[in-house]
């Protein structure tokens, strides 16, 4: 090795050793954050915002896969490296404040300027709910309302402003929408043998007067009947057995289904692919008069209890809540919010449909709270599969789901 | 002491050191997670004692709630019927294969290359290709069989529960020909040529040579495909959550796949590792057939 090759590795050497003393001034306190999100996504978006006010708080990122949230988090937890501050699905936040792994931050949020409970919709909020205590702050959300094609409507004489405001009427829309030879489903939504098919079915059940804790409801028997009478008549694919939301919805965009129940997550592509006029309504009433409700999505912050720097984490935490306005603007995601005004996005489409699921997220209600929540939506899961496939009637499948539930419940 | 270290340099401890090195990988890789997810299925484990060893152990508490379930048995048949035509098909289709292109004809050698571009392609990618020809309403599948004139209206593939298990099964099937095409390629190459020229001047016709020279030849090659081809599609994860997710109503679920559900969607570990120990019982049986057929395969 000659004295150039010695002195370059040597220059390297000390250049690494100062940059090192650069990036960890000793007196940062240092917040790591994990989330699901992407690079277009908040979180990490928000954290370069955060570092560059170098406010004595450094804050690391780390991506997570959607798939292993709550294993990587669990595993981290137990062996006493987790991260400061997480993102957790708004089903799973039980699972984790009931065991006391995430910080109860009622104490901090009442002595904040920034985070107040009663700017929340409340279906959001009481996801981060256990025992009547916060133990987290909605991260975002989102709900699933009607998506109607209004041309469709027209060309079978139908009146494109007045969507299906209840459940006999939706049938008897889609029997009406629903032509074979032109390979066209009167509606298309997802029963998927997984956590969406949960979510798309509680709403149905919560407007008829169930709920998880009560699936065998009369109201709940009805409501997976009308399901059973729209994958038995044809009025939607046999497929909505297996097909995810954002698939299911696709067949909507591409002009083979005339309705489609989905999420504002669907509007980006909508207004890309969907080549003709559409637009968004509640979702239909048991029958005329009836309580609202729908499905509440996306991800809460939480803090683990055992940060070292419970103070600097809830700091970051405000600073989040506080860039909550660009939610929309910048990411495309729903803030949690009701005391914000959205601004317009230039497309007449998208913004009247974001008018329609902020009227719609007032009646939008989490799943649970409950710890075990995975075992609770696996037996509606099962329930609506049997149902759907004819292998149960409605009410032996909702039976048998209900004895599933309070055996969980105790 | 000599004698200790000349045997450790060049006799018997010499051999002892080299097999001591790849066994104790084995077991550092392999035994140690094999047996502590069988401790795990005697546990209590859930998310947070998952970090610790310290768990209650319940005896077989697990497994005795394991079979009280209404979906095991279905789950367990499911597994059985995708096993057996799977391997029945890959085997069949793949030792077809194998004998036509063992014919010699011209580019038959480079033909039979292509043929394993099927097994290079990750199991999720197949998946949601097939998942696509499979579809309901616009699947290429329903297409050709309606054109044929086979079907008159279109079938769920992935959502009727007459049919979901099928649909993976082919899936898995085309997945699985190559690899077996290849190793009877191998088996039969090996075969002596003069086998059959004497079988052909004693006038044994195609048929008789079959039967009585290459299937007997080719035994121990066809117990190690099936035995790999039992291990194979006991793992075969990846379609079932590319294609039926194990649904409508566990149609179409099977161990492997349940066992993760149970894990890591419903976060009940020991429920998780018990289905795994019924499996690797299983498995074992399938190792021990391997292992017997290659057996003399030992060369020097």
């Amino acid at each position: 090795m000659d004295i150039r090759k010695l002195a370059l590795i040597g220059a390297l050497a000390v250049a690494g050793v100062s940059t090192f003393h650069a990036s960890a001034r000793a007196e940062d306190v240092k917040i790591t954050v994990w989330s699901l999100d992407r690079d277009i996504q908040p979180a990490p978006n928000l954290i370069k915002d955060f570092n560059n006010l170098k406010n004595g708080i450094t804050v690391e990122y780390r991506q997570i896969q959607f798939d292993d949230v709550v294993s990587e988090a669990m595993r981290a937890y137990s062996t006493g490296q987790a991260p400061d501050i997480i993102a957790v699905d708004n089903p799973e936040h039980a699972l984790f404040s009931s065991r006391g792994a995430f910080l109860d931050l009622t104490d901090m949020i009442a002595q904040s300027d920034v985070v107040k409970p009663e700017n929340y919709y409340p279906g959001p909020l009481k996801s981060v709910m256990w025992k009547d205590r916060y133990f987290g702050i909605p991260k975002a959300t989102n709900t699933i309302a009607l998506y109607y094609n209004k041309d469709m409507f027209r060309a079978k004489g139908l009146d494109p402003d007045k969507p299906p405001q209840t459940w006999d009427e939706l049938v008897d829309t889609a029997r009406k929408l629903t032509d074979p030879a032109k390979n066209v489903y009167g509606i298309t939504f997802s029963a998927k043998a997984n956590e969406e098919g949960t979510f798309q079915f509680l709403p149905w059940a919560q407007m008829a007067g169930g709920g998880y804790d009560k699936i065998n409801a009369p109201g709940a028997v009805k409501a997976l009947e009308i399901w059973k009478t729209i994958i038995d008549e044809k009025l939607a694919s046999r497929d909505t057995l297996t097909r995810s939301q954002w698939d299911s919805t696709g067949t909507f965009n591409s002009g083979n289904a005339a309705m489609a129940i989905s999420g504002p997550w669907e509007l980006d592509r909508m207004v890309k692919e969907a080549k003709f006029d559409w637009g968004v309504a509640l979702l239909p009433l048991p029958e005329p008069g009836a309580k609202r409700s729908s499905a509440m999505g996306d991800f809460n912050w939480a803090i683990f209890a055992n940060t070292e720097h419970p103070k600097e984490a809830f700091k970051v935490l405000e600073y989040f809540v506080s860039q909550d306005n660009r939610m929309f603007k910048d990411f495309g995601q729903l803030p949690a919010r009701s005391d914000l005004a959205i601004p317009s996005s230039g497309q007449p489409l998208k913004d009247a449909a974001l008018k329609v699921f902020q009227e719609q997220l007032k009646y939008a209600q989490p799943r649970g709270p409950h710890p075990a929540w995975p075992k609770i939506s696996k037996a509606i899961q099962d329930a609506i599969q049997a149902a759907l496939t004819g292998q149960m009637s409605t009410q032996e499948a909702l039976d048998q789901a209900d004895q599933k539930i309070k055996a969980v419940l105790g | 002491m000599r004698k200790l270290l000349l045997s450790v340099s060049d006799g018997r401890g010499f051999d002892i050191g080299l097999v001591s090195v790849p066994l104790a990988f084995l077991f550092a890789m392999a035994g140690l997670p094999l047996i502590y997810n069988i401790v795990m299925s005697f546990q209590e484990v859930d998310m947070f004692s998952l970090g610790t060893f310290a768990r209650p152990f319940v005896g077989f508490k697990n497994y005795i709630t394991l079979f009280s379930l209404p979906e095991t048995w279905p789950i367990l048949r499911n597994t059985a019927v995708f096993v057996i035509a799977s391997i029945a098909g890959q085997f069949t289709i793949g030792f077809a294969l194998a004998l036509f292109f063992w014919t010699g004809f011209p580019g038959s050698s480079w033909l039979r290359g292509l043929f394993l571009v099927s097994w290079v392609m990750p199991g999720l990618v197949v998946g949601a290709i097939w998942n696509w020809i499979l579809s309901g309403d616009f699947g290429v599948l329903n297409y050709i069989l309606r054109e044929v004139g086979l079907v008159s209206g279109n079938i769920f593939w992935r959502s009727d529960p007459d049919f979901s298990l099928w649909a993976v099964v082919i899936a898995n099937i085309w997945l699985g020909i190559s690899f077996n095409m290849i190793l009877l390629s191998v088996g039969l190459s090996a075969i002596s040529q003069d086998l059959y020229e004497a079988a052909e001047l004693d006038g044994a016709n195609v048929v008789q040579r079959f039967f009585t020279i290459t299937l007997p030849m080719m035994r121990s090659t066809i117990g190690a495909i099936i035995a790999l081809g039992l291990i194979f599609t006991l793992q075969q994860f990846d379609l079932f959550a590319a294609i039926t997710a194990g649904g409508p109503n566990n149609s179409s679920n099977v161990a492997q796949y349940w066992a993760w559900d149970m894990s890591f969607r419903q976060y009940d570990f020991a429920q998780g590792a018990t289905i795994s120990v019924i499996m690797i019982v299983f498995v074992m049986i399938a190792s021990v057939v391997y292992v017997r057929s290659t057996r003399h395969e030992v060369r020097g």
